[in-house]
C-alpha cells in the first residue's frame, strides 16, 4: 500500500509545485500562524467552574457545586433518593468511593453499593458513580482516563451517571486538556480516554431530540471546591 | 430490495421530487441543521482561520500520507493493536470475516461507520451466515427496513415517525406509538440484549492520530462506547485518509466537525482508544484490530485537485446546505455517499463510467464549499470530473479508458460557440440569422415548450424548454443599438 501511495504522490508532484507557487504568491503577507491564538473560543467572564456549569446545563446535564466531601455526599444522596436508585455501582476512584460510601450509608436500607461491578452486574444497576480526571469548562465536558480509574462501563451502562470532580481539575479549554494528555508521550497516554458531554442523545427520528439512548439518560456532575480530596482520585 | 443506482440520477431525482413526505423531512433537515450550524460557529472566535488551519493540516498529512500512516501503525501496534492492511473493500471484508471466524464468534454488534457501508460489510458477513446488529438508532432502523442510509450523519432522515413506528411494530413487536421517547426506549431495551451478548464489536474511526496510534470515535448515543468496550474483540475499520498528525490536532477537528454537522459544540461522547488494555484486569476488549483500508483512496492522491476530497471529515454539512440534496435526498444519488461530497468521491472510488451523472447533480452554487469545515472546493472538483466525463483525461479516477460520454455534437456545438463569440462579424451575422429563425418557436413573446419537428432539429432547445421558458433574442444587438443611436 505504501508503494501505491508514493507512486500516486509522485505523479502529482509537478501539479503540486505549480499550486505551491500559486499559494505562496497569494499568501504573501498573510500570516496563518498568527491566527492560531485567535481561534480560541470567545472569552468568558467568571470562573472555570461557573462556565462549566453553564455549558453542562445547556446540554441537559445537572451540575452541583459544593464545598467539601460531606456536602458532595449530601448531593449524591439527594440524587439517589430522587431517582429511587437501589443498586449503585461505584468505580475504583478513591474520591468517588469515599463520597459514595458516605452517601449510601445515610440513604436508608433500600440502596446498595457495588464495588468492582462486572459488566453483567452493571446492567442491573440504576446508577454509576465515578470520578473524573479533568473537566473542560468551555463545553461542560468530563475527561476520564483509564489509567487513573476504571470508568468505561460504570459511566455508561447504568441509566444514570454521577461524576464527582475537584474544582481544580476543571480547565478552560479542550485544547489545554489534549495538550496535557499528550504531554507525556505515547507511552504515558491512557489506553482509553473518554470525553463525556451531557447525557446520551439522538435525533435520528425526524430530528426530534430524545435523551437517553444507549448511554445514561441522566448525567450529574458534583464539583467539589475547597478542601476536597486528598490524592486527586 | 431494488435500490436506485447512480446511473439513473435524473430519473431518481424526478421520483424523489414527487415524494411529499420526503421533501418535508428534507426541508426540516435543511432548516434545523442550517440554523444550528450558524449559531454554533458564532461560539468560535476565528472560524475562518480554524478552517484554514484544518485544511492546511490535511494537505500536509495527505502530501506525506505514507509517513503518517506508518507512524500511526507503529504506534498503535506498540500499544497492542493489530494492524491489517486492505487494499480494497473486498479484502477488508475478508479480513473482518476471517477475524470473526478464527475466534469462533457469531454475535457481532456494529456502531455507525460509513467506511463499512462503503464496502458493504454487512452484506458480506450476512452472506457467510453472520447477523451483525447495527446499534446506532438510525442505522438499526434502516437495517430493519433493508434500506441504505440516505445521509452521512442521520441515516434514517428520509423516514417519518409513523413509518418508523410501523417498522418497529412489524419487525420487533413494539406497539405502534407516536411518541419518539417511547420508540427510542424500545430500541434501547432491545439492543441492550445484543450488547450484553456480543463477542465482536465493529466500529469505524473518525480520526487516527499518528503521534500516538490513537483512534478517536465520536457519537451521541453511547452505542459506539458499548460496541468498543463490552465485546472481547474490537475491529475498527479505518479509511487511510483519516490519519492526522498529533493528538492536539484533535482540538481543531473536534471544534469543526460537530458544529458543522449537527450544530453541536461537541457530541456527547468521544472515545480515544490507544491499543489494548495495559493489564488483564482492566476494562475493555482483549484484542483491537485496526483495518487500514485503501479502496481507491491512494489513487486520489495523484492529482491535487482530487486529493483535496480526501480531506473530508464526513461531517455532512455539504449535504445539509446543498439545494439539490435538499430537494431529492440521499437515495436519489444511488451511491453510498450522497450529496456534494458523494458526487465527488463516488466517481473517484467506484469509477466515473457508472457514476457519470453524479458530477452533473449540481448547479455549482457553491453552498457546499462555503460550509465545508476543511474548505474542500467541491465545485472545482465537479468541473474537473465533468471534464473527465467529456474528455477522458481520467487522472485520479478508477477508469483509464478514455471519455465516458464523448458527445461529439456537444463538442461541435461548443467549438462553433467559441468561434462565433471570438469573431465580431460572425457574432453579428449569427444573431441576425437566429433572430429570423426564432420566429419559428416564439409565441406571445416567449419561447415556451418546444416540441414536434423543432424538438427533433434542436434537442438542446427542447430539453431546456421542457421545464422553463426561454427569453427570445432582442430585436437588436447592443452594438447595433449603439451604432444607431450614435449615428452622426
Amino acid at each position: 500500500m505504501f508503494a501505491s501511495i508514493r507512486e500516486h504522490l509522485a505523479a502529482s508532484a509537478p501539479h503540486d509545485a505549480v499550486r505551491a507557487a500559486h499559494h505562496a504568491a497569494a499568501a504573501h503577507g498573510k500570516d496563518v500562524s498568527a491566527r492560531e491564538e485567535k481561534s480560541a473560543a470567545v472569552v468568558f467572564e467568571g470562573t472555570a467552574v461557573e462556565r462549566f456549569r453553564q455549558a453542562l446545563e445547556a446540554v441537559a446535564g445537572h451540575c452541583s457545586v459544593v464545598r467539601g466531601e460531606a456536602a458532595a455526599a449530601d448531593a449524591l444522596r439527594r440524587i439517589i433518593l430522587e431517582r429511587g436508585a437501589r443498586r449503585i455501582a461505584v468505580s475504583d476512584s478513591p474520591l468517588a468511593r469515599r463520597i459514595a460510601t458516605l452517601a449510601e450509608a445515610n440513604s436508608g436500607e433500600e440502596s446498595e453499593l457495588i464495588d468492582d461491578a462486572g459488566a453483567a452486574e452493571l446492567f442491573d444497576c440504576d446508577l454509576g458513580v465515578t470520578g473524573a480526571q479533568w473537566g473542560v469548562a468551555e463545553t461542560g465536558t468530563l475527561v476520564l482516563e483509564s489509567d487513573a480509574e476504571r470508568h468505561r462501563l460504570a459511566s455508561l451502562v447504568p441509566s444514570a451517571h454521577v461524576a464527582v470532580i475537584e474544582a481544580r481539575s476543571v480547565r478552560q479549554t479542550l485544547g489545554e486538556v489534549l495538550r496535557a494528555l499528550g504531554s507525556g508521550g505515547a507511552e504515558r497516554l491512557s489506553r482509553t480516554v473518554t470525553f463525556i458531554t451531557g447525557p446520551s442523545r439522538t435525533s435520528d427520528i425526524e430530528l426530534t431530540l430524545a435523551i437517553g439512548v444507549h448511554g445514561p439518560a441522566a448525567l450529574y456532575v458534583i464539583i467539589i471546591e475547597g478542601e476536597g480530596g486528598t490524592d486527586g482520585g | 430490495m431494488q435500490h436506485p443506482t447512480s446511473e439513473t440520477f435524473d430519473r431518481n431525482a424526478r421520483e424523489a421530487l414527487e415524494d411529499v413526505q420526503l421533501r418535508g423531512a428534507l426541508r426540516n433537515l435543511a432548516t434545523t441543521f442550517g440554523e444550528r450550524r450558524k449559531l454554533a460557529i458564532l461560539t468560535v472566535e476565528d472560524w475562518e482561520g480554524l478552517r484554514e488551519r484544518a485544511r492546511a493540516s490535511k494537505d500536509e498529512t495527505l502530501a506525506h500520507l505514507d509517513k503518517y500512516l506508518k507512524a500511526f501503525a507503529e504506534n498503535a501496534e506498540r500499544a497492542g493493536a493489530q494492524i491489517h492492511w486492505a487494499s480494497d473493500g473486498a479484502e477488508a471484508c475478508r479480513v473482518v470475516l476471517d477475524l470473526i471466524r478464527e475466534r469462533g464468534a457469531t454475535r457481532v454488534v456494529k456502531s455507525k461507520s460509513m467506511a463499512t457501508e462503503e464496502i458493504h460489510l454487512n452484506a458480506a458477513l450476512e452472506a457467510e451466515g453472520l447477523a451483525p446488529v447495527e446499534t446506532d438508532l438510525g442505522e438499526w432502523i434502516i437495517q430493519l427496513a433493508h434500506e441504505t442510509p440516505s445521509h452521512i450523519v442521520v441515516p434514517a432522515i428520509h423516514k417519518s415517525k409513523r413509518q418508523i413506528a410501523e417498522l418497529f411494530a412489524e419487525k420487533v413487536g413494539v406497539p405502534p406509538t407516536d411518541d419518539v421517547a417511547v420508540l427510542t426506549g424500545a430500541a434501547r431495551r432491545i439492543l441492550r440484549q445484543s450488547f450484553a451478548e456480543a463477542e465482536v464489536g465493529i466500529s469505524g474511526v473518525n480520526f487516527g492520530v499518528a503521534e500516538t496510534g490513537t483512534i478517536l470515535i465520536l457519537e451521541n448515543e453511547g452505542n459506539a462506547r458499548l460496541t468498543t468496550s463490552l465485546p472481547r474483540t474490537h475491529i475498527a475499520v479505518m479509511g487511510i485518509e483519516k490519519v492526522i498528525p498529533r493528538l492536539e490536532d484533535l482540538d481543531m477537528f473536534l471544534k469543526l466537525l460537530p458544529r458543522s454537522g449537527t450544530g453541536q459544540q461537541l457530541t456527547a461522547y468521544q472515545s480515544l482508544i490507544t491499543g489494548t488494555k495495559r493489564r488483564a484486569e482492566d476494562e475493555g476488549p482483549e484484542e483491537l484490530h485496526i483495518v487500514l483500508m485503501d479502496n481507491g483512496r491512494s489513487r486520489m492522491l495523484a492529482h491535487p485537485v482530487t486529493r483535496q476530497s480526501l480531506a473530508c471529515i464526513r461531517c455532512g454539512a455539504c449535504l445539509n446546505a446543498c439545494p439539490v440534496y435538499q430537494q431529492v435526498g440521499g437515495h436519489a444519488y444511488g451511491s453510498v455517499y450522497p450529496g456534494p461530497i458523494g458526487a465527488v468521491i463516488t466517481p473517484q472510488l467506484s469509477g466515473l463510467r457508472t457514476n457519470a451523472q453524479l458530477p452533473y447533480a449540481s448547479s455549482l452554487c457553491g453552498a457546499c464549499r462555503e460550509v465545508c469545515p476543511v474548505k474542500i472546493d467541491i465545485p472545482e472538483l465537479l468541473l474537473h470530473l465533468r471534464a473527465e466525463v467529456t474528455e477522458g483525461t481520467a487522472a485520479g479516477t478508477a477508469d483509464q479508458r478514455g471519455p465516458v460520454k464523448s458527445r461529439p455534437l456537444e463538442r461541435l456545438a461548443f467549438k462553433l460557440y467559441a468561434r462565433a463569440w471570438a469573431s465580431p462579424t460572425l457574432y453579428l451575422w449569427g444573431a441576425r440569422v437566429a433572430r429570423v429563425l426564432q420566429r419559428l418557436v416564439v409565441r406571445d413573446g416567449r419561447i415556451g415548450r418546444v416540441g414536434g419537428l423543432m424538438a427533433k432539429l434542436a434537442p438542446p432547445l427542447a430539453a431546456w424548454t421542457e421545464w422553463r421558458d426561454a427569453p427570445p433574442l432582442a430585436p437588436r444587438t447592443f452594438r447595433e443599438q449603439w451604432r444607431e443611436e450614435h449615428k452622426g
